[in-house]
C-alpha cells in the first residue's frame, strides 16, 4: 500500500470512477443502505438536536484548550503506566513505531483499523524494515490483499462487491470461490486467528482519548480491535492529538452519536476502554502500552480559520450523503480521507499545492452539514478553502479573469446589460469555442431579457 | 403592498418567462411588484468560487439597489439564501453595511414563502393540470429551510395530481460553477435526478431554482425524456 | 425507571442486538438454563472466581484450562446497560476480558442488581478510576464490510447468551 497522492488529478480520477459500473453500483447500494440505517437509528432519539449541541460544545471546548488537554492526557496515561510519544509529523511517527517494535524484536504485527496509520503510511515503512504487518479488520484485510487503500473511513472496501472479494480470496488464499459474505467472513476469521495468536505486537488507532483517566477508547464491531489490544504482549496505539475528550464521563454522548451516524447501529458490538498496560494482578492487557500522539499539522490547523474540522469524530456520515462521494467513491480524492471532511482535511494536511482541485469537488448542497453529529460547518469550511485557493493563486487564470469581469459588471448595470446582450449575440460562438460542457448544457439567452420586458 | 422584485441574473438572462410569471402572481395577490432597473446579480457565483472581493462588489450593489423597507421577493431559494446568510458574513467588518445586510436578510422572501405566508395563495383555489412532481433544491431546503411551502402550493392546485419524488432533496449536480468545473460528475448527478423524476411517472417537474431546473432540463434532453421542466412561478401562474 | 422496567428494557435491547436472553431467579434455575444454552460436551472455560461461576463450573465435564482453547466461555460479568442491551466486562479483580472474546460462544451471567439504566450511569460509576480494561459488549461479533451485508462472528464470538440472575 503506497498512498501516493493523486488529489491533483481529481477530475481525471472521477472520470475513471464514473466509467466503472461495478464501483458505481457498489457505491450506490452502500450509501443508500447507510442512509436508511442512519435515519432508522436516529428515529427513536427524542432529543437529537440537544445531543448534537452537547457533543459539539464538548468538541469546541477540546479545541479551545487543546494543548492543555493533550498535556493532561499525557500525564494521566503516563500515570496509568503507558509510555506516551509525541510525533510532530508523519515521518517521526513512523520512526517511533518502528523503533518501539524493532527494539523488542517484534516481527509479526497485527493491526486494527486506523486511519491515522494510513495518513502516515505506516505499513510500508514497517514492511521495509522486514516486519510482517497484517490488517485484521475485514475490509482492511481485503484491500491490503488487493494492494489498495481504503475508499471509506468506516467501510474501507465499500467500493468492492461480493464477487470481487470472492475471487480475491480464491486467488490469494487458495480457498474455494464463494460470494456469500458470511462464508467469506468465516474464511477471514480462520486465517486471521492464527495471526493474532502468534503476533509479537498489535497496532491500533483510537476513536477517543479521555484526558482525566488517560484511557483510550476503541469503538469496533468485529472484535479484531479487542484482539489487537489484548492478545499480543505489546500494544502500540497511534492517534492524532485532536481525539481528546475532557473526561471519560463525556463518552456516552459520543457513543450515542458515533455508531448511529457511522453504521446506523444503536451501539457497536464492542467499545473498549483501555487504561494503561497490564498491571500486577491483572489478567487483561498488553504488558507494554505505547501511545503515539500525532500532530502532523494539527497545531497549525488549530490556529487557522479551518480549525472546526478538528471537531470531526470520523463517523463518515458526511461522505455517505455527499452526492459527489456517492458517485465517484473515495479513491478519486487521491489521499487518505475522502468526502466532504476529506476535502478539508486533505487540503489542510497536504497543502493547497498538492490538493487544490479537491476544494471544487462539492456542489455545496449542504447534505453533509445536515448529518454531521458534532456540527462541523463543512460547507463554510469548503468555502473558506476556496477563498484561500484564489488568494494563493491556484485558481484557473481564465476563471480569475472571468470573475474579475463579473465583479465589475455586477456593480455596473449598464455593463451587466451589455454583457447580457453580447452573450445572447455570440452564444453559438461561445458554445463552439469549447464551451460545450457549460454553454452546451444551457439554453440560449432570451432574445429580450426580463429587465427589458418589465416597466 | 409594494414589493421589490429581484429577478436574479439567471431568470433575467435565460428564463424571463419565470420572472414575468412571478410578476403576474404577485399582482394577482394584491402586491405591486417593482423591478429596480439597476439590479444585476446577488454575487453568488463569485462567492461560491472563492472570489470575495467580487462577491462583495455585487452584494454592495444589491444593497444599494434594494435599499428601503419594502419586502424583497425573488423566484430563487439559492439567491435568497445568499442574501440572508452570506451577506452578513461578507460585511462582518463593516458595521454600516452589516446592518443593511441583516435588514435585507429580514426583508427578502423566496417566492413560495411569500405566496404562502403573506399572500395565502394556497387558499385561492389555483388551477392546475396533469401530474406534477417537485425537486427540492439544496439551498432552498437546507440553507433557507423552505420545505413545506412549495408542497403546500402544489397540493392546493385543483385539477392537478402531485406525485412525490424519491430523494427529492438530493442535489441535482448543478452547484453553480460546479457544473463547469466537474461536468462529468454534474451530468451523472443530473442523470440520477432525472431517473428519480421519471420514476414518479409525472408529466411535469417543477422547482424553485432555475439553475437546477436548467441542469435537469439538460439531462432530460440528453435522455430524450418528454417530461416538461418548468419553474414553479410559471406553473402557478398558468392556473390564475 | 423501576428495576422491573430496567430489566425489561435491557432484555429487549439485548435481543434486538442478536444476543440470546434468559432470565432466571436462583442458582438452580441458572444451572438449568446453562444446561439448555451450552452443549454439555464442548470444552468450556469458566473462571470459577465468583459464587455463581463456581456453581456453574461444576456443571461441565469438559473444562478448558485456557480460554484460547475453549469452545465456550461461561462467566459472570461486571454488569449491564439497559439503554443499549449491553453487557460490561471488566478486568477488575484479575479477570481476563479476552476470555469472552476468543471462543465462538460467550455465555455471560449478569446479576439483576448490576444493570445500569444508561451509559451515563455506567460511566459515572467507572470513570473515576477505570480498571485496565472495560469492554462494552452488545450482541455477537459482526461486520458489514462486504456489501454492507451483515455477517456474524468475525473475530469474536458468533453467539452471545446472556443469563440474568
Amino acid at each position: 500500500m503506497s498512498p501516493e497522492q493523486t488529489s491533483l488529478a481529481f477530475r481525471a480520477n472521477s472520470v475513471c470512477a464514473l466509467e466503472d459500473s461495478a464501483l458505481r453500483a457498489a457505491m450506490k447500494q452502500a450509501t443508500d443502505t447507510f442512509g436508511t440505517k442512519r435515519a432508522d437509528a436516529f428515529a427513536p432519539v427524542a432529543d437529537l438536536e440537544a445531543l448534537r449541541d452537547r457533543a459539539s460544545a464538548i468538541r469546541d471546548d477540546v479545541l479551545a484548550n487543546l494543548p492543555m488537554y493533550v498535556d493532561r492526557f499525557v500525564a494521566s496515561a503516563t500515570r496509568a503506566g503507558a509510555v506516551v510519544h509525541r510525533a510532530e509529523d508523519a515521518a517521526t511517527a513512523r520512526e517511533i513505531v518502528r523503533t518501539i517494535l524493532a527494539d523488542r524484536g517484534a516481527r509479526r504485527i497485527v493491526k486494527g483499523k486506523s486511519m491515522v496509520s494510513e495518513e502516515v503510511d505506516l505499513n510500508s515503512h514497517l514492511e521495509a524494515a522486514g516486519m510482517e504487518v497484517v490488517e485484521t479488520d475485514l475490509g482492511e484485510y481485503i484491500i491490503q490483499m488487493e494492494g489498495e487503500t481504503p475508499s471509506h473511513i468506516i467501510v474501507p472496501a465499500i467500493h468492492k462487491n461480493r464477487r470481487q472479494v470472492g475471487r480475491l480470496f480464491a486467488d490469494r488464499l487458495g480457498v474455494p470461490y464463494s460470494d456469500d459474505p458470511q462464508a467469506l467472513t468465516k474464511i477471514a476469521r480462520k486465517a486471521l486467528r492464527e495471526k493474532f495468536l502468534s503476533a509479537d505486537a498489535g497496532i491500533s488507532g483510537a476513536n477517543f482519548a479521555a484526558t482525566d483517566t488517560g484511557s483510550l477508547v476503541l469503538v469496533t464491531n468485529e472484535g479484531n480491535g479487542r484482539m489487537v489490544t489484548t492478545v499480543p504482549p505489546l500494544h502500540v496505539a497511534i492517534l492524532s492529538v485532536e481525539k481528546m475528550l475532557p473526561s471519560l464521563a463525556d463518552l456516552p454522548a459520543f457513543l450515542r452519536l458515533l455508531p448511529r451516524s457511522a453504521t446506523g447501529q444503536t451501539i457497536t458490538s464492542y467499545v473498549s476502554v483501555i487504561t494503561g498496560p497490564r498491571k500486577p494482578g491483572d489478567a487483561t492487557g498488553a504488558k507494554e502500552l505505547h501511545i503515539v500522539l500525532l500532530d502532523n499539522g494539527r497545531t497549525e490547523i488549530l490556529a487557522g480559520e479551518s480549525r472546526d474540522i478538528l471537531k470531526c469524530i470520523r463517523c463518515g456520515a458526511c461522505m455517505n450523503v455527499c452526492p459527489v462521494y456517492r458517485t465517484v467513491g473515495g479513491h478519486a480524492y487521491g489521499w487518505t480521507y475522502p468526502g466532504p471532511m476529506g476535502i478539508i482535511l486533505t487540503t489542510l494536511l497536504t497543502g493547497m499545492k498538492k490538493s487544490h482541485p479537491l476544494v471544487d469537488a462539492s456542489t455545496l448542497c449542504g447534505a453533509c452539514v445536515d448529518v454531521c453529529p458534532v456540527r462541523v460547518p463543512l460547507v463554510d469550511l469548503i468555502l473558506g478553502l476556496r477563498k484561500r485557493k484564489v488568494r494563493e493563486g491556484f485558481a484557473d487564470p481564465r476563471e480569475r479573469r472571468g470573475m474579475e469581469a463579473f465583479g465589475k459588471a455586477a456593480a455596473k448595470p449598464a455593463l451587466f446589460a451589455l454583457g447580457q446582450r453580447l452573450a445572447g449575440a455570440f452564444w453559438p460562438l461561445v458554445r463552439a469555442l469549447g464551451g460545450k460542457d457549460v454553454a452546451g448544457r444551457m439554453p440560449s439567452p432570451a432574445k429580450t431579457p426580463l429587465r427589458r420586458r418589465l416597466p | 403592498m409594494r414589493v421589490l422584485l429581484f429577478g436574479t441574473c439567471l431568470v433575467d438572462t435565460f428564463f424571463p418567462e419565470a420572472g414575468e410569471a412571478t410578476v403576474r402572481l404577485l399582482r394577482r395577490f394584491g402586491a405591486e411588484p417593482v423591478f429596480p432597473k439597476g439590479q444585476t446579480c446577488c454575487g453568488q457565483p463569485a462567492f461560491n468560487a472563492g472570489y470575495e472581493a467580487q462577491a462583495r462588489a455585487a452584494a454592495e450593489h444589491f444593497l444599494r439597489e434594494f435599499d428601503g423597507d419594502d419586502p424583497i421577493v425573488t423566484p430563487s431559494g439559492s439567491c435568497a439564501a445568499m442574501v440572508k446568510h452570506h451577506y452578513p458574513r461578507l460585511f462582518r467588518d463593516d458595521p454600516k453595511l452589516l446592518a443593511k445586510a441583516k435588514r435585507a436578510g429580514e426583508r427578502i422572501h423566496e417566492l413560495t414563502q411569500f405566496l404562502v405566508h403573506v399572500a395565502k395563495a394556497h387558499e385561492a383555489g389555483l388551477r392546475g393540470k396533469g401530474t406534477v412532481t417537485y425537486h427540492a433544491s439544496c439551498h432552498l431546503t437546507r440553507s433557507l429551510g423552505v420545505r413545506e411551502e412549495p408542497l403546500t402550493l402544489l397540493s392546493s392546485l385543483k385539477g392537478a395530481a402531485f406525485l412525490p419524488m424519491p430523494d427529492a432533496a438530493r442535489c441535482c449536480g448543478f452547484g453553480g460553477t460546479f457544473m463547469a468545473k466537474l461536468p462529468e460528475i454534474s451530468c451523472a448527478l443530473a442523470d440520477e435526478k432525472a431517473a428519480s423524476i421519471e420514476a414518479t411517472g409525472a408529466d411535469t417537474v417543477t422547482g424553485c431554482d432555475s439553475g437546477c431546473l436548467m441542469n435537469i432540463a439538460d439531462a432530460m434532453r440528453r435522455r430524450g425524456t418528454k417530461i416538461r421542466v418548468v419553474h414553479i412561478a410559471q406553473l402557478l401562474a398558468e392556473g390564475l | 425507571m423501576s428495576d422491573a422496567e430496567m430489566e425489561r428494557i435491557f432484555l429487549e435491547n439485548a435481543a434486538t442486538a442478536a444476543a440470546g436472553t434468559h432470565s432466571v431467579s436462583d442458582t438452580g434455575d441458572l444451572l438449568a438454563a446453562l444446561g439448555r444454552v451450552v452443549a454439555i460436551d464442548s470444552p468450556v472455560f469458566c473462571p470459577g472466581m465468583t459464587e455463581l461461576e463456581k456453581a456453574a463450573a461444576a456443571l461441565f465435564p469438559v473444562r478448558a484450562a485456557d480460554y484460547a482453547a475453549a469452545a465456550v466461555t461461561v462467566e459472570e460479568v461486571f454488569g449491564a446497560v439497559a439503554e443499549t442491551g449491553t453487557i460490561v466486562c471488566s478486568s477488575e479483580g484479575g479477570r481476563a476480558v479476552q476470555a469472552g472474546l476468543l471462543p465462538a460462544h460467550h455465555v455471560a451471567i449478569v446479576r439483576r442488581e448490576r444493570i445500569f439504566g444508561t451509559l451515563d450511569d455506567l460511566f459515572a460509576a467507572i470513570a473515576f478510576a477505570p480498571p485496565t480494561n472495560v469492554t462494552l459488549v452488545t450482541g455477537p461479533s459482526r461486520t458489514a464490510d462486504i456489501e454492507l451485508t451483515l455477517a456474524i462472528g468475525v473475530h469474536g464470538p458468533e453467539k452471545l447468551d446472556i443469563i440474568l440472575v
